[in-house]
């Protein structure tokens, strides 16, 4: 909206605006203005908890435990005894006594994409949705205003959907002036960063740009940022819409896939790998080795020339597996003559030559001569017929006990790999659904267009582009949500989700006096109690009227366990 | 120098106001002294950013009649009862301004915009007026808009800007030289 500049414009007088006070007026608007619970005025309440249960006993309650009780009372309503009232008004102050931020579902959240940032070079970092954030160098400070360098991390996740709000836990209620609103959302952000565990926060001269990609491209939304500690929403402006032309691009291409591979379930399952590999190898190590293997005995070639040596068995075990061993001169060789043979030699010594196990260096000394000779250990005759009998025993043995292991080898391999074909499948599917979830969001945008919204933030935490909006109208009754035992359920926030509607219209405290939904659009009902969801599912609307007298809302429980946010999306097809 | 409003702080009219609020809690009719008191301040706050005077008035009496209707919810946090006020307030000009049904104005006084560079030591005070009402009323955001308009056009002393926008005191004085440095940036 522009702004009118006027300058100099005369002053009002005090006597002028004395005279248009009217306070009987302001006092007979707030006794007649609604919004707030009867129970919570002050002058009402006096100060008696008495009255307090007597109100609450009259009103529609949860009965847990008290079916045989109905038969005294209206069919939809049931009397509490003042232990059960307290209970329910303790159960209450409990819930809302929790945090700001209170995902209801404890297994189930939106990821973080965590990025490593230099703090002294910024980034510009880009979102597998298509936003885009602008990190100054030195945008980050510690408590004391003083300006971190190093290795930052940066958590940044979006939500664009009633799931995503939902299993959030980031209220979607903004209070203003005491008048509740329900947030349309054109799309939520919470960014965080620390520095080796520790909240950083964010320079005041350095803000953040966010480029937060979304499905609507309507100016009337603005930016709120959540006020976790008054538990409510702080108008900022408004952000600035950017439509940008999408070049014709497979977002498939486009999409990281290291985006992915550092949210918690990637890397869980990335651990888990690590883990049987760890497992196999242990196994492996486990695993009953085959007795060495026998070195075949080698016949003395034709022709060649053979010592005989005494060597130590201890230095040389290897050379006493067979008997009558000779060293045969290698054709290596050069400086062997037959004139050596003729010599009697006062020292000769070997040692292990170049090639492990099958040759050895032969020196021998006599006098001030010594020569260095390759020789080989070679048998002849019987002792070579002999020495070929006990190796092919003893390789006989060796082969049993090396099938052996090997075939226990190939059956921990085999667990291995069918461990980890079904943890990469699973990461496989986690790149699938994502590249899912993209190409939906590309699919559900205005062909050819795409949708940004810029705004700084000069703080980390979360930012919503928003419309506050009042209930959806057409039916309105008081809802009591049971489950399918027609028992009233304990739930603190009943969560409408309108598929009309991008928000998630939130009631608090069962039974919902003053529920209201719009018939003509698709509509599901979600709560939580004990950990557990329930639902109303579309088709349920149907027969809700707004005539007079509390409705039985019969909630669906929800046995499947959702691991991640798609799962749940997946199952109330979003 | 500029000169700041009156703001009372003292601890015993803190615990006397505070006794009305109390009070006013359990009879609504009590809280026709607080009325009374800030009725012409939260007047003025709306009016300053406002073109329509009759519109200013409804907007006050809405913002009474909120603050009636909240008042169970207030809790006293050692600063006056007029900063809530404000804070409602500022909350119905912005919904209005949102519904369409007031029309942001920014009422500009030269003596407040000679405050100004006299703060930014700015001796070339009939160049550069001009200049600063144009990027006073089209160029600065909102949150910094609003720091000037407090401190240079409502004449607010930082203690009562800070209180009023939930910031420290020292806070208000340093965004509010920032924008003074900025502006002086932009005008040379």
């Amino acid at each position: 909206m522009k702004k009118k500049i006027n300058i100099n414009r005369p002053e009002i007088s005090s006597e002028e605006i004395a005279k248009r006070k009217n306070f009987d007026s302001v006092l007979k608007h707030s006794a007649t203005i609604g919004g707030k619970p009867l129970f919570k005025k002050p002058w009402f309440l006096s100060g008696v908890i008495a009255v307090t249960i007597a109100v609450v006993a009259t009103v529609v309650l949860l009965d847990q435990n008290k079916k045989g009780e109905r038969s005294s009372v209206s069919e939809n309503q049931v009397k509490l005894s003042n232990s059960d009232s307290l209970a329910l008004l303790a159960f209450y102050k409990e819930q809302e006594s929790k945090p700001c931020i209170n995902p209801p579902l404890k297994e189930v959240n939106v990821p973080y994409a965590v990025f490593k940032i230099a703090a002294e070079k910024g980034a510009k970092l880009e979102i597998g949705s298509g936003s885009k954030l602008t990190i100054s160098k030195n945008a980050f400070v510690d408590e004391n205003g003083k300006i971190l360098k190093g290795e930052i991390e940066l958590r940044y996740r979006e939500f664009h959907d009633a799931a995503d709000f939902f299993v959030s836990g980031i209220p979607m209620t903004y209070d203003s002036a005491g008048v509740k609103y329900q947030f349309e959302s054109a799309g939520m952000i919470e960014i965080l960063a620390y520095q080796n565990g520790k909240a950083v926060n964010m320079a005041p001269e350095k803000p953040i740009n966010v480029e937060m990609a979304s499905n609507y491209k309507g100016k009337e939304y603005n930016l709120y940022k959540l006020d976790t500690m008054a538990n409510n929403w702080s108008c900022l402006g408004k952000d600035k819409v950017v439509i940008e032309a999408l070049k014709p691009i497979d977002p498939i291409k486009v999409f990281d896939k290291k985006e992915i591979e550092k949210t918690p379930e990637y890397l869980t399952i990335e651990n888990k790998k690590l883990e049987i590999k760890k497992e196999k190898e242990v196994e492996m190590a486990a695993l009953p080795k085959p007795i060495d293997e026998p070195k075949k005995p080698e016949q003395v070639k034709k022709g060649k020339y053979t010592f005989s040596l005494e060597v130590d068995s201890k230095e040389f075990p290897e050379l006493f597996v067979y008997k009558g061993l000779l060293f045969e001169v290698g054709d290596e060789n050069t400086n062997f003559n037959k004139s050596m043979y003729d010599i009697v030699w006062d020292e000769a010594k070997i040692k292990e030559g170049n090639k492990n196990g099958e040759n050895y260096n032969l020196t021998i000394k006599k006098g001030a001569k010594k020569y260095e000779l390759i020789v080989y250990p070679v048998y002849e005759g019987k002792n070579y017929e002999t020495a070929l009998a006990v190796f092919q025993e003893k390789f006989n043995k060796y082969k049993t006990t090396l099938d052996k292991r090997l075939a226990e080898e190939a059956r921990v391999e085999e667990a291995f790999q069918a461990k980890m074909t079904k943890y990469e499948t699973e990461q496989k599917e986690l790149i699938r659904k994502r590249e899912e979830q993209i190409a939906n969001y590309y699919n559900s945008m205005d062909s050819n267009e795409k949708v940004l919204r810029m705004f700084s933030v000069n703080s980390f935490g979360v930012y919503n582009s928003d419309c506050a909006r009042t209930y959806p109208k057409g039916v309105l009754c008081t809802a009591n949500i049971k489950n399918e035992q027609k028992n009233n359920l304990r739930c603190y926030d009943v969560y409408l989700v309108d598929k009309q509607r991008n928000g998630l219209f939130t009631y608090s405290r069962n039974p919902l006096t003053n529920f209201s939904f719009d018939p003509t659009s698709k509509n599901m009902l979600w709560t939580v109690e004990d950990g557990v969801l329930y639902w109303l599912k579309p088709e349920q609307f149907g027969s809700i009227s707004g005539s007079d007298g509390a409705k039985d809302l019969i909630m669906n429980r929800v046995d499947q366990k959702f691991t991640n946010v798609e799962d749940l999306k997946a199952y109330f097809n979003f | 120098m500029i000169e700041t409003s009156k703001y009372h702080a003292t601890q015993t009219d803190l615990a006397s106001e505070q006794a009305i609020v109390e009070a006013a809690k359990m009879d609504p009719s009590k809280f026709a002294g607080l009325y009374d008191k800030y009725y012409e301040q939260i007047f003025r706050y709306i009016y300053q950013r406002a073109d329509d005077k009759e519109q200013a008035f409804d907007a006050t009496q809405q913002v009474f009649i909120k603050a009636m209707e909240n008042l169970y919810k207030y809790e006293f946090r050692g600063v006056p009862f007029s900063s809530w006020l404000y804070r409602i307030a500022s909350s119905e000009v912005n919904n209005l301004y949102r519904a369409q049904k007031l029309h942001r104005t920014v009422n500009i006084d030269s003596v407040g915009v000679y405050g100004m560079m006299e703060e930014m030591e700015e001796t070339k005070v009939d160049k550069y007026h001009d200049k600063i009402v144009d990027i006073i009323g089209n160029e600065l955001p909102e949150d910094e808009l609003q720091m000037i308009e407090m401190r240079f056009f409502e004449k607010r002393s930082f203690k009562e800007i800070g209180e009023i926008l939930e910031i420290t005191e020292n806070n208000a004085k340093v965004k509010t030289y920032r924008i003074l440095e900025k502006l002086k940036k932009i005008i040379k």
